[in-house]
């Protein structure tokens, strides 16, 4: 089996990994809007008029991408845009971690520093998620992906 | 992955990042705990500031580095409990268990250090739980200031006898 063989096939599970992983993350975001403009406020990143519009948008790029890469749909542009967004998070934790702050991350519900504060092992947690998403982006074939059905369909209505 | 594909990856992904932000923008006007779009007051934001925490020494209070020649001595307690006993020597900088140390005081206690020349410095405070000479040694070694060491259980334990 080749490389390529062997990322194709771990690239389906992959993407229902991250496709759950991201539907799940986008839920309290999506439920609590003003908790997580709380987190993205407390990496002192954005300046104030951003905050809020990253905490309303965010968590929907991250249900749709989620909810994409779950149903196997324009696999490798979910899986961009999930990669994409890793590589912000991960910016994100590096900056607050480099300024010594102690948070918590966000990635999920709010619970505060003390129950879920950020470390390098949030960071590699990100990282592998990122690396995921590469592998999902670089591997994907369309295997059990409603592209293919779609893709089916069309052929035969063309012949 | 054809050079076709690749190249039309990234508008793909604008595009579900634009319809997906119009959605939540949509839903965002809709819901009644909808945020406005730009906030008007910043979020009041909780993280504790990290405390600059440097490298201190304990000694015991009979600790012979207490007897010896060439050390400065920090008592970290109020001007009262100065008055009342303190180590021969000892310069009071009360310690402030909300603010840090004014950046002039401790350029000014820095001097005093170096103008000494003193090869360590020696603080001590009220010996509580937390103790303030402890605090206060870590919060000027975490500034600067070099060979810093604290006396465990402070200026009570002191007084007991361990005085040199």
């Amino acid at each position: 089996m080749s490389p390529s063989d062997v990322a194709a096939r771990m690239a389906v599970p992959a993407r229902w990994y991250l496709g759950a992983l991201f539907v799940w993350a986008s839920a309290h975001k999506i439920a609590s809007p003003h908790d997580f403009a709380v987190d993205v406020a407390t990496y002192g990143i954005l300046p104030l008029a951003l905050v809020n519009p990253v905490a309303i948008v965010l968590p929907w790029v991250e249900l749709v991408a989620g909810l994409m890469l779950l149903a196997g749909l324009r696999v490798r542009t979910a899986a961009l845009l999930v990669a994409a967004m890793m590589a912000t998070f991960l910016a994100a934790l590096l900056l607050a971690l480099g300024r010594g702050l102690d948070m918590s991350c966000g990635c999920f519900a709010s619970r505060g520093a003390e129950h879920d504060p950020i470390s390098w092992l949030t960071v590699v947690r990100d990282a592998l998620w990122f690396a995921l998403a590469v592998l999902v982006l670089a591997g994907d074939r369309g295997a059990l992906a409603l592209d293919r059905l779609i893709e089916r369909r069309s052929a035969r209505c063309a012949t | 992955m054809g050079a076709r594909e690749r190249s039309r990856l990234v508008p793909e992904a604008a595009a579900v990042a634009a319809a997906a932000a119009l959605l939540a923008l949509a839903v965002n006007a809709l819901r009644p705990a909808g945020l406005p779009l730009v906030a008007r007051t910043p979020y009041e934001v909780l993280v504790p500031c990290p405390e600059p925490g440097g490298l201190v020494v304990p000694l015991g209070p009979g600790d012979p580095a207490l007897r010896a020649p060439r050390k400065f001595l920090i008592d970290a307690r109020g001007k009262e409990a100065f008055r009342r006993f303190h180590l021969p020597g000892a310069v009071n900088v009360p310690y402030d268990w909300l603010d840090p140390l004014p950046a002039s005081e401790l350029r000014q206690l820095a001097r005093e250090v170096a103008a000494s020349r003193a090869t360590r410095v020696v603080v001590y405070g009220d010996g509580g739980r937390p103790d303030s000479g402890e605090h206060l040694g870590r919060e000027i070694s975490g500034r600067g200031l070099r060979h810093v060491s604290f006396v465990r259980g402070g200026a009570p334990a002191l007084e007991d006898g361990g005085a040199p």
